[in-house]
């Protein structure tokens, strides 16, 4: 079946935050700036021609987007200001939207009222849920040395009412479980729809099964190192992003795998792992934080200049969650049990939905889709049949 | 007789003729001839340092015979002829030897090259020596001018000569004046309309007192020369003969007919117009289809015809601006239509085009670019289930995927090519056509309006595609070139004409037959023919022919040929 | 050595000359074989010239013209023709091979074609080698 061209493309795009674009005359400037593309990838100009012609199938089963990092030298070297760079962040949400099965994520990123009326919703029930379940003392204020352990700080699982301790981790443990499935569930179902428009839908790419196993590296070495990243000129930017994304990796690996060991009641001296694990995440995210809040504000940072809707949501709730889990520590070793249970509260209710709504349906999907895209590129690049690409290359 | 002194002056070009010849040792090899006083090399001979050596060789060595190796005849003769006249000399005592055009462009073998310019000079300095001093003539410029061709060239140089008060005669081989811009609806890239610039100026032309109009007319005959031409004008039944001093021709171009590309369907599927239909379309104020529906859809096919080697080989110019006019004026006519630009190259030249084709590309305008050299777009009627009536299959070149591309009314940008007429016009000027059939300017670059005929303009399309502001200022260049020869009264003319030597002449008169011109007149008291040199021209067929050696051609006769001859040879004889 | 030959080209001013040069202006390589004299029109060639050219040893003679019709001269080049026709069969009976004289029309605009042609002809007279004629001639007397 030939494609055919769609001219009203572009009005579904300019939902993704699209700005002009149409500019672009196909010099290929961008293609040859660029660090990170290589001879049978030529982003960003094919993504923008095939935004350009609107051809949906191609878009969809391309991984480019993924692999590109915005460092925004595209942008800067076009010379007809059609903004390369940010044409592939538009793609990169338009994608995510397309992986999502559910089309939650279509809705979220089309209709931001949408994504904000689900995360109240949710933060609404983690309130009541929380409020409900495991109900403050009425000892929290009367008599807050109740509450504090021998270290003078406070017990946090000791502040609900009637709960005990072990209770009290058991029930949140549960929601963390909870939380996981659902996430992991439609992530993974996600990543799969991914697969199969990149590399299952493709009849004519044929590739060793074997190479299934030996480009599975390149998955577990670009999520941890983000290697691609630092190939853009702009180091400083790569290191944040590693950190919040390391930071972020191990905030969420504590708190729904080792809840047990990371929330007890003992304050631990400050160079123990835990702590010290703590401490690193919570620096790592907010030097990104800061960061991101100038760029975006300040935009003179290419990369920052357009800010869609669903930037500020993910980094305004990441902001909270952080703020409020600092202020739970602080709260605690001061030794002040009802501002830590009304923070903790809070903190729920921030980080539940930006977990639940970010992750699998929204910006912070790109965490796993972007080594997923450079597997499946790879697993490509293995592939035999690489006809289209050769033909390709005389274009520019 | 005079002793014979002769400067020989080898010309570097820079290193155009000094990279692929020893110059130094060309000179070296002249000064050895007979006859040569001094043989010099010199950077750049046209300069004016160069000129000057010249000048000033042949004042203090009282040369009288001058030989330059440099470029092509018909780019420098007349600058050195010039220089010879400042120094005091006749200035048809000179010969050029052409060792760039003919030896270091096209020879990389310096050593055969170097053998070959040596041969050309001494071919040079052996003829030079038989030239003879000759006297130019001058003759009165008529002031009336013809101007071929109605359309926004002829209309121009029409007017601004007779606004300055001289006669001007109009051939117009249509019905009415206007050409190729009377179809126009709107111009590029302002969007003006067409019709506000050109209906003034027909207005003037028509009504000017000064201005004679011939429509349905054509030149089909022409005599004379330079400042004073006589032409054979047809219209309908009658002749009218008219005498003029210049001539302009502006006779345009014609839209090619897309018919032979039959990928097109032009004609075979409904809604497939030319870019010249789409313009009429537009004057009438409307874009619909056959069935009177507006159309959804609007494909525009760029460079049919054009830049393929099967019919124009050449790029047509103006259509790519055009396209992005068309594709502007459907986006103010229906906002809602979707318009594709299928082209091969983007050339949106000249001034604010680009602009026009980074604005029109703003207004979401999809451009899909095709392979001339492949493929080309093939239309076909849309299936039952296709909610469209036309498709158009392509292999998108920037994407590499092979698309189709919905339309409604597809709009074919044919290519321009040379008139039907142009051929029997440029042999009744006498001027020179390209392997396009567009006419020759002189040069292409340092005289582009005028032809290798005196006398004789070529503006607008005639000379190749060009858009009407180019064809405006190519008129108005020629104008000012024939004001300035009128203005000037009287003009040179070149004195190249045959000659008879009466004593030798036996009366044969096979001169008086073979003279295209009927310049050669035969004295009945006399016995002997006779030259008219106003009438000859100079090719010198009469010479070739005259059995007795009688009619010679000045400047070609046939010692200067005979010792030119021998003088290319010269070389193997010594080897 | 390798035969090089030497061809003498009559090239008319309005169409083969122009040619020439434009074959030179687009730096279109070919033979150093030719010797290119000048003429106003190809009717000025008179056969003398020719029988000149292979008296001083010239191994070949190259006769252009404009292409019949576009004379600027209107008809120089039917005479030329007509001429050229008496001259091969003349220089047949001289024991010239006729191969070795040769008529092309070039227009202004065909560098290209004169350049071909002027490879083709140096190609044809190297297959026939030298021209003995000025030599036989030197013997006579």
């Amino acid at each position: 079946m030939i494609s055919r061209v769609d001219p009203e493309f572009k009005q579904e795009l300019h939902k993704y935050g699209l700005r002009e674009w149409n500019e672009c005359f196909h010099c290929g400037n961008c293609t040859a700036i660029c660090p990170l593309t290589k001879d049978d990838n030529l982003f960003p100009r094919r993504g923008i021609r095939l935004a350009q012609m609107g051809l949906k199938k191609q878009l969809v089963s391309s991984v480019d987007p993924w692999l590109c990092y915005y460092c925004g030298e595209c942008t800067e070297t076009c010379p007809r200001n059609a903004n390369p760079g940010e044409l592939m962040m538009v793609l990169r949400r338009y994608l995510t939207s397309c992986y999502d099965w559910t089309g939650i994520s279509r809705l979220f990123y089309t209709r931001k009222i949408w994504e904000l009326a689900a995360i109240i919703l949710i933060a609404l029930g983690v309130i009541i849920s929380f409020l409900v379940f495991l109900p403050p003392s009425p000892d929290l204020f009367s008599k807050p040395q109740a509450f504090i352990n021998e270290q003078g700080g406070v017990m946090i699982n000791s502040l609900a009412n009637g709960i005990s301790a072990s209770r009290f981790v058991q029930l949140i443990e549960y929601g963390d479980l909870l939380m996981a499935i659902l996430v992991a569930g439609f992530l993974i179902s996600n990543i799969f729809h991914m697969f199969y428009r990149v590399i299952l839908s493709d009849r004519n790419l044929k590739f060793p099964f074997y190479s299934y196993f030996t480009e599975f590296w390149s998955l577990i070495y670009n999520f941890v190192t983000q290697a691609r990243f630092s190939k853009c000129d702009n180091r400083t930017y790569w290191i944040g992003h590693l950190l919040v994304m390391t930071g972020y990796t191990i905030m969420f690996t504590l708190i729904v795998a080792f809840l047990k060991e990371f929330q007890i009641e003992e304050i631990k001296p400050w160079y123990h792992w835990q702590r010290l694990l703590g401490y690193y995440s919570t620096f790592g995210i907010l030097f990104f934080l800061i960061y991101t809040f100038i760029g975006r504000i300040r935009k003179t940072d290419l990369k920052m200049q357009f800010s869609h809707p669903s930037d500020w949501m993910f980094i305004v709730l990441l902001f909270f969650t952080a703020v409020t889990g600092i202020l739970i520590h602080i709260f605690r070793v001061s030794g002040l049990p009802a501002a830590t249970y009304f923070t903790y509260l809070i903190h729920l209710a921030f980080l539940v939905p930006m977990i639940v709504i970010e992750v699998p349906f929204s910006k912070w999907s790109h965490l796993a889709y972007r080594p997923f895209a450079v597997y499946f590129d790879r697993l490509r690049r293995a592939g035999q049949n690489r006809q289209s690409i050769v033909e390709l290359t005389p274009a520019i | 007789m005079e002793e014979i002194r002769i400067g020989v002056y080898i010309c570097w070009c820079g290193t155009n003729i000094a990279k692929n010849v020893d110059v130094e040792r060309v000179a070296a090899e002249a000064g050895k001839l007979q006859g040569v006083v001094v043989a010099r090399d010199y950077k750049y001979m046209c300069s004016d340092p160069g000129q000057d050596l010249m000048v000033k060789d042949i004042q203090e060595m009282n040369l009288n015979r001058i030989v330059v190796a440099a470029c092509s005849p018909r780019i420098h003769e007349i600058t050195f002829r010039k220089a010879l006249e400042k120094a005091g000399l006749n200035p048809y005592l000179f010969q050029m030897a052409n060792i760039r055009e003919q030896v270091s462009w096209v020879h990389d073998d310096r050593e055969k090259a170097t053998q070959k310019a040596i041969d050309l000079v001494t071919g040079a300095v052996k003829r030079v020596r038989w030239q003879e001093a000759l006297n130019k003539r001058s003759v009165k410029v008529n002031p009336a001018t013809l101007v071929i061709g109605g359309g926004i060239a002829g209309l121009t140089a029409a007017r601004e000569i007779a606004r300055t008060g001289r006669i001007v005669f109009l051939v117009e081989k249509e019905k009415s004046l206007g050409g190729m811009m009377k179809k126009i609806n709107r111009t590029f890239p302002n969007l003006d309309e067409a019709s506000k610039y050109l209906n003034p100026i027909i207005e003037e032309v028509s009504s000017h007192p000064h201005i004679q109009v011939y429509l349905n007319s054509q030149l089909v005959k022409l005599s004379g020369y330079v400042g004073n031409f006589i032409g054979t004008v047809n219209h309908k039944e009658t002749q009218s003969e008219l005498e003029f001093g210049n001539i302009i021709v502006a006779t345009g171009l014609k839209p090619f007919k897309p018919t032979p590309l039959s990928n097109y369907a032009y004609k075979r599927l409904p809604n497939i117009i030319t870019s010249v239909e789409f313009e009429e379309m537009l004057s009438k104020g409307y874009i619909r289809l056959d069935s009177r529906q507006e159309p959804k859809h609007v494909a525009i096919i760029h460079c049919v015809g054009s830049r393929n080697p099967d019919f124009l080989p050449y790029c047509s110019r103006t259509c790519c601006q055009t396209a992005l006019k068309f594709a502007n004026q459907i986006k103010d006519l229906l906002p809602k239509a979707h318009v594709y630009q299928i082209y091969a190259d983007m050339r949106s030249m000249s001034k604010g085009c680009e602009e026009m084709y980074s604005k029109t590309a703003k207004r979401g305008v999809m451009f899909l670019m095709y392979d001339q050299k492949g493929k080309l777009p093939y239309i076909r009627e849309a299936g039952k289930n296709e909610k469209t009536r036309l498709v158009i299959e392509m292999k998108e070149l920037l994407s590499g995927e092979q698309v189709e591309v919905t339309a409604d009314l597809v709009i074919l940008m044919v290519g321009m090519e040379a008139q039907e007429t142009s051929k029997q016009l440029s042999q009744v000027l006498g001027i020179s056509r390209c392997s396009n059939n567009f006419y020759i300017e002189k040069h292409p670059k340092l005289d582009p309006v005028a032809t290798t005929t005196d006398g004789v303009f070529i503006v607008g399309s005639c000379q190749a595609p060009k858009e009407i502001s180019d064809s405006a200022s190519q008129a108005k260049a020629a104008a000012a070139r024939v004001l300035a020869m009128i203005n000037k009264d009287w003009v040179e003319v070149e004195v190249i004409t045959s000659s008879v030597r009466e004593e030798i002449c036996c009366g044969c008169q096979i001169c008086v037959h073979v003279c295209p011109y009927g310049a050669i007149e035969f004295l009945k008291e006399k016995k002997v023919s006779c030259v008219n040199e106003v009438i000859c021209k100079g090719c010198g067929t009469c010479a070739s022919a005259c059995p007795t050696g009688a009619i010679g051609s000045r400047h070609f006769t046939e010692k200067q040929i005979l010792a030119q001859i021998e003088g290319v040879m010269l070389q193997l004889l010594e080897v | 050595m390798e035969f090089e030959p030497k061809i003498v080209a009559f090239l008319c001013n309005w169409c083969s000359y122009t040619g020439a040069d434009l074959a030179g202006t687009s730096r279109m390589k070919y033979s150093p074989s030719l010797r290119i004299i000048r003429v106003m029109c190809s009717g000025r060639i008179c056969p003398t010239f020719i029988f000149k050219a292979f008296q001083e040893g010239a191994d070949g003679v190259l006769v252009c013209g404009c292409h019949p019709g576009d004379c600027h001269y209107n008809e120089g080049n039917y005479k030329c023709l007509r001429r050229f026709k008496l001259i091969e069969k003349y220089i047949r009976q001289m024991g010239i091979e006729p191969d070795r004289i040769r008529l092309a029309w070039i227009s202004a605009s065909e560098g290209k074609l004169f350049a071909e042609l002027a490879n083709e002809m140096t190609q044809t007279i190297k297959n026939l080698g030298p021209s003995t004629i000025k030599a036989q001639l030197e013997q006579m007397v």
